[in-house]
């Protein structure tokens, strides 16, 4: 056979071959269909797999038990930049999202708007634990990692050397993609870390980190990711938002209301939605039990006055953007009125 | 031993495989030993990533064994071989559209010297751009789904293509083209039976390296919010906390599906159509 | 002379004037040339090496355009390559991702599967080459390489073809063979053919008319008659007259070592 014919009877056979098996693999093309997407109640919604989002895959997993269906679509994304870039294309309407990236979309004029809190609490900062910091002065001179310059730990590290009488400039502060943290901290290639949980806990967890503080120790109650969405979802969906955040409100009540809950969480969690160890995301939920909290969501100014300032202050924002911009704190306006999710696990 | 047996094993280098038994045992350069050497040398390599791991007292680095039961792990789950599919599938579209894209604009851009003078600078700013930096670009223009890791190997693998195309036009003998303009050849039939003709080796040359470029992207390419792929394994894994077997293992997996591909496209040399680009006298 | 009025090939006044390095300086290749060709005669140009001999048939075949001058061809003027007219390159003339088969059949894609089939065989046959319809030009030697491009130009039965030192790349006892097989096909197919050497015993077995070219810038020194019977006898006395007459025109010595004549 001659170049031609071989390479268009193994090339077309091929493509077809591979795009057949995809399909039914990866795209379920020939499973039953469900709708996605373009049905009014299935809007997507991004996540990462960090404790501090855990009222996502919660909120899904539960009504997927309580209903058989769930209110939206949970998307996990790797890291922030493809988080956010989704929600700027307009494919995750809905997102988790951290408040200071918010607030500054918002002076960028991205039509969104902050409807709940995602949680309370829930960073720390790492140190080896064969190291002498025990203090924030320890820290003068030495390397400390943070995610990104819109991160609230940032913003915490900043509060805490202000505290210390230090500035930003006693420290070396690098920017590095949460999950490299641990191994970055192990290897010593960093002498502090600090993001989002369960990256911190599993240096405890391995035996070579060890807690410099928790967030509760320098900032209690401090808001660390928020709930977010597009401003014409509240304007044309107002309805649908509102289910969404009635039920991550009765999602963190559930949570928080017993330790059992919250190992139960950590089971489905790891297993369903983040991929992670269970053992790693129950340590991180239960010691101490208020390393993060899941109650006390609703926007209070006050909180995001607080960083707004620092926020100008470490030069991530300009000041354009106020609470009545970048929130609407008209979904939940009585927590205490919430109740949780009336759902127990079946017992074994 | 006969005669005939001893006259093969002194001759060197002769491929004596049809005369006297056991004669690929003899010849060095038979194609048992070719795989003796490869495996031995693969080999070698396993062992000493094993050994270096274990002097190394390394807790994160996993040795051959951990990466070879992650391997089973993934395939006991399923996992395994809807990776490899979807890697393979989005590798295989953003390929061909590259394959069909480049090698028609390689060989016009070659052949009108005004349009390449016209459009070689963009192609140049274009080609060193990564993949990585254009990545919110394709979601913005493809949101979450395969069209976007498409785009991007599309992306990664359309320049070398476009440029040994555009390469091979100019450096085109000018003999044939005369030959070819005498037989009275129309400008179609003159790309058609000749341009595209004496241009093809260097295509093909284009097309290996586009291959190994489209294949090594694949990791980049599937850091957007896919579910699937080798690449989405490997970037998952790491979230995932201390799975670097799996992420070795993605390596790993990756790394022999690229031989196969290499292996498969050099059987194209073997084709008269483009053996004659590359023989040796 | 009436010559003109019945010739296939009629070059007048033809001159050529390349840009040189630098383009102020430019380089006159070709100056005044006049020649002409009648239909079924096998002429020789010859001259020494550069003086222009290829790019006179260069511009005959319409690949070049004169500087000033006309080539009329069947009383037509020329405005480019023709397939009536073809070329036979020194070498890499073939195409090397073609085999032998499909080569020759190259000018053929306008006739019918079997009567192309036919022609090919025929050709390949003319030229001493069955048997190698599959092979490819790596495969073959210089001397076979040339063989299948006349088979080539053969096949797509051209009025005139036009050689340029097409058995240049040869070695001595493949170029004799080519040029007694070369003649053996011209005499069945009775071409009209225009050939370059600068090989001047070449000219002489080969054509009926000689014309020797004076170095650059270049015009038709002399043209020479062979008036020989074929097959040539390369030790008659005719045969050697003429090729010391041609020896003289351009001014060299028969004595190698000698000091060429002022």
């Amino acid at each position: 056979m001659s170049l031609r014919k071989t390479l268009i009877s193994v090339a077309v056979g091929w493509l077809v071959l591979i795009t057949l098996i995809h399909a039914w693999l990866n795209l379920h093309l020939f499973a039953a269909r469900n709708a996605t997407g373009t049905d009014q109640n299935k809007f997507r919604i991004g996540f990462l797999p960090v404790t501090c989002h855990l009222t996502c895959p919660v909120t899904d997993f539960i009504n997927k038990q309580l209903y058989g269906e769930s209110i939206f679509e949970p998307v996990r994304f790797n890291g922030w930049p493809e988080l956010k870039e989704a929600y700027l294309a307009g494919y995750t309407p809905a997102t988790f999202i951290l408040a200071p990236m918010a607030m500054a979309l918002r002076e960028q004029g991205v039509p969104i708007k902050i409807v709940y809190l995602g949680h309370r609490d829930g960073s720390a900062v790492m140190v080896h634990k064969d190291s002498q910091i025990y203090r924030m002065e320890d820290l003068r001179g030495k390397r400390v990692a943070v995610p990104n310059r819109f991160s609230n730990q940032r913003l915490l590290i900043f509060r805490a050397l202000k505290n210390a009488h230090m500035t930003i400039k006693d420290i070396e502060l690098v920017e590095m993609p949460p999950p490299d943290m641990p191994a970055a901290l192990y290897a010593k290639a960093v002498d502090a870390i600090s993001s989002g949980e369960p990256f911190m806990g599993q240096t405890e967890l391995d035996g070579y980190g060890r807690v410099l503080w928790l967030t509760k120790d320098v900032w209690p109650n401090f808001i660390s990711c928020v709930l977010a969405v597009h401003e014409d979802m509240i304007k044309n969906h107002r309805d649908v938002v509102q289910r969404l955040v009635d039920g991550i409100a009765k999602s963190g009540k559930w949570i928080d209301k017993s330790m059992d809950h919250r190992m139960e969480a950590a089971q489905f969690v790891a297993n369903n939605y983040y991929n992670q160890n269970p053992r790693l995301l129950s340590f991180v939920l239960s010691k101490p039990p208020d390393r993060v909290k899941y109650t006390n969501l609703t926007l209070r100014k006050p909180d995001f006055e607080e960083i707004e300032e620092l926020g100008r202050e470490s030069g991530i924002l300009k000041g354009t953007a106020h609470f009545e911009d970048y929130t609407d704190a008209s979904f939940v306006t009585d927590e205490s009125a919430v109740q949780a999710y009336n759902w127990e696990p079946a017992k074994k | 031993m006969s005669a005939t047996q001893a006259e093969a094993a002194v001759e060197p280098g002769s491929r004596a495989s049809s005369r006297g038994n056991a004669a690929w045992l003899r010849n060095p350069d038979s194609r048992f030993w070719q795989t003796v050497r490869a495996v031995g040398m693969l080999a070698l390599f396993f062992t000493v990533w094993g050994l270096a791991v274990r002097i190394s007292h390394s807790d994160l680095f996993p040795t051959p064994g951990n990466v070879l039961r992650g391997i089973i792990e993934l395939a006991q789950k399923g996992l395994l071989f809807k990776y490899i599919v979807a890697s393979l599938f989005r590798v295989t579209w953003g390929f061909t559209l590259a394959v069909l894209i480049g090698v028609p604009v390689g060989l016009v851009l070659g052949w009108y010297s005004r349009l390449f003078q016209a459009f070689n600078p963009i192609l140049q700013i274009l080609r060193p751009i990564s993949p990585i930096a254009w990545i919110p670009v394709a979601i913005l223009w493809f949101g979450v789904s395969d069209a976007a890791p498409i785009f991007l190997i599309f992306l990664a693998s359309v320049f070398p293509i476009t440029v040994s195309a555009i390469a091979a036009v100019q450096n085109m003998q000018p003999v044939y083209l005369r030959a070819a303009q005498n037989f009275g050849l129309s400008r179609g039939e003159l790309f058609r039976r000749v341009i595209f003709r004496a241009s093809l080796p260097q295509i093909v040359t284009g097309i290996r390296i586009a291959l190994g470029v489209a294949w090594l992207v694949v990791v980049a390419a599937e850091m957007i919010a896919v579910n699937s792929g080798l690449g989405y394994l490997i970037i998952d894994a790491r979230n995932a906390g201390k799975r670097y077997d799996l992420v070795v293992a993605g390596m790993v997996m990756i790394g022999f599906i690229g031989l196969i591909l290499d292996f498969l496209v050099r059987q194209l040399e073997k084709f008269d159509e483009v053996r004659w680009g590359y023989a040796r006298r | 002379m009436n010559k003109e009025l019945f010739a296939a090939i009629s070059i007048r006044n033809i001159s050529m004037r390349f840009p040189g390095k630098p383009p102020s300086e430019h380089i006159d290749v070709l100056e005044n040339v006049t020649a002409s060709v009648a239909h079924g005669e096998f002429v020789c140009l010859v001259g020494p090496s550069g003086c222009g001999k290829s790019t006179l048939l260069n511009i005959v075949a319409g690949f070049l355009d004169a500087t000033s001058g006309k080539v009329l061809v069947e009383g037509e003027p020329v405005r480019g390559p023709d397939r009536r007219r073809i070329f036979v390159f020194q070498e890499n003339g073939v195409f090397p991702w073609l085999n032998v088969r499909e080569n020759v059949g190259f000018g053929l894609r306008m006739q019918k599967e079997t009567e192309r089939d036919r022609i090919i065989a025929h050709y390949i046959d003319m030229v001493g080459l069955r048997g190698f319809e599959d092979a490819y030009p790596r495969e073959l030697s210089g001397g076979m390489r040339q063989r299948v491009e006349i088979a080539r130009a053969l096949a797509a039965n051209p009025d005139i073809i036009y050689m340029d030192e097409p058995f240049g790349a040869l070695d001595f006892l493949t170029r004799l063979k080519m040029r007694t097989d070369l003649v053996r096909i011209w005499q069945s197919e009775k071409k009209t053919i225009l050939f370059v050497t600068h090989d001047i015993e070449e000219a002489i077995q080969l054509a009926d008319r000689v014309l020797v070219m004076s170095p650059r810038p270049a015009m038709i020194q002399e043209v020479i008659d062979v008036a020989l019977p074929r097959p040539r006898d390369l030790d008659s006395p005719g045969y050697l007259e003429k090729r010391d007459r041609i020896f003289r025109v351009m001014g060299m010595s028969l004595r190698v070592g000698e000091a060429a004549a002022a």
